[in-house]
């Protein structure tokens, strides 16, 4: 019996709920949702309970990953993009967090499903343009004027209107397709050792060879975790960052 | 209170000493540079993804001026045009990126 790699990713209702004709089911997604969620929080609700001068390991933990994310907003959108601290922390954790958590056997990645990091994106993205128009008033569509000939501008502005379109869409693909795509790679490879194992015979143990990779494949998945909530978060940044400058720090 | 009072004097050298580590910490915190399929991988999506957008966009305006096709073909044209200079700007960052990376083993040998 083959089993689909992409059985996966394959959203199940939990508690089927109906409420004036949409469906709002509590599925496994809203369960590993809820579970990414609970983590987080207890996490740091127990990392700061206790507080002393000289932190134990769980504060310490806690300071750190504050401490990573202030600095990278520090770096890359300034001192006044502080002020969005809790809103890049939030989402860091509950990107970093459901992916880790998606490495689990058994689990549900939360991160694999575009509407997820679609919704993800399009918080941050209408922060952007709230902010933008908040502070520079309609000036914020300057953002969309480079400093150019006025001639070049006919194609320029153009081009600068689809490239702010397209951040949207490439920030939840790229945070999206790189779940799927390691999660489907690795249960292919897991195919593989299961199909050669019930071969027989030599055919058993070539499975050592698929298997191996999958060990590989399944650590790089750790730096892919972490690197792709790195660069949403940061992405996220700069992204606000040009909201709060427009164009004064190139 | 069982500890005894810290000596001002004391804390101070020790705040010095804990921004110096700092300072050598935040160059260290440089995230890893990106793995040959991630850049890869950030390419095709910037490409793909501007040109589709572009063509959207497109495909807006001809449904709202009765301008088919004229609209996303113009428009696709400037979608892949964006593409191609993300992807530009893209390899530019990786190498200033690239560049940094040296810089900091100086660094740490120091």
């Amino acid at each position: 019996m083959a089993v689909s790699p992409m059985e996966q990713f394959q959203v199940k209702p939990i508690i089927p709920l109906h409420i004036g004709g949409y469906d709002v089911s509590f599925t496994n997604q809203s369960l590993w949702m809820c579970v990414v969620v609970g983590a987080v929080s207890l996490f740091m609700a127990v990392a700061v309970s206790n507080r002393r001068l000289v932190p134990s390991r769980m504060q310490s933990m806690a300071e750190m990953s504050y401490e990573f994310v202030a600095n990278m907003i520090n770096m890359a959108a300034g001192e006044d993009g502080l002020r969005f601290f809790p809103f890049i922390f939030t989402i860091f954790l509950f990107v970093a967090t459901s992916n880790f958590f998606g490495l689990l056997p058994g689990s549900f990645t939360v991160t694999s499903q575009i509407a997820v990091t679609f919704a993800l994106t399009a918080l941050v993205i209408l922060t952007v343009i709230v902010t933008g128009f908040i502070k520079h008033g309609i000036g914020f569509l300057m953002l969309f004027v480079p400093k150019a000939p006025a001639l070049m501008l006919i194609l320029l502005v153009p081009l600068e209107v689809i490239s702010f379109c397209t951040r949207p869409m490439s920030l939840s693909v790229r945070l999206f397709a790189n779940m799927l795509a390691g999660h489907t790679m690795l249960k292919v490879m897991a195919g593989f050792v299961i199909a050669l194992g019930g071969a027989g015979g030599i055919m058993a143990f070539l499975s050592v060879a698929p298997m191996a990779l999958i060990v590989a494949v399944y650590l790089l998945e750790f730096l892919v975790a972490f690197l792709q909530a790195y660069v949403f978060a940061i992405l996220s940044c700069i992204y606000l960052s040009e909201a709060l400058h427009l164009h004064d720090n190139h | 209170m069982s500890e005894p009072d810290p000596d001002p004097e004391e804390l101070r050298a020790l705040g010095a000493r804990l921004d110096e580590v700092q300072k050598q910490r935040r160059v260290r915190d440089v995230p890893p540079p990106p793995t040959q399929a991630g850049i890869a991988f950030r390419f095709t999506t910037e490409l793909v993804l501007a040109t589709a957008v572009g063509a959207a966009i497109g495909w807006c305006i001809d449904w709202a001026f009765h301008t088919r096709p004229f609209g996303i073909v113009i428009m696709s044209l400037f979608g892949a045009a964006a593409g191609i200079r993300a992807v530009i700007r893209a390899a530019e960052e990786i190498n200033a990126q690239a560049a940094k990376a040296p810089a900091r083993k100086n660094d740490e040998e120091k």
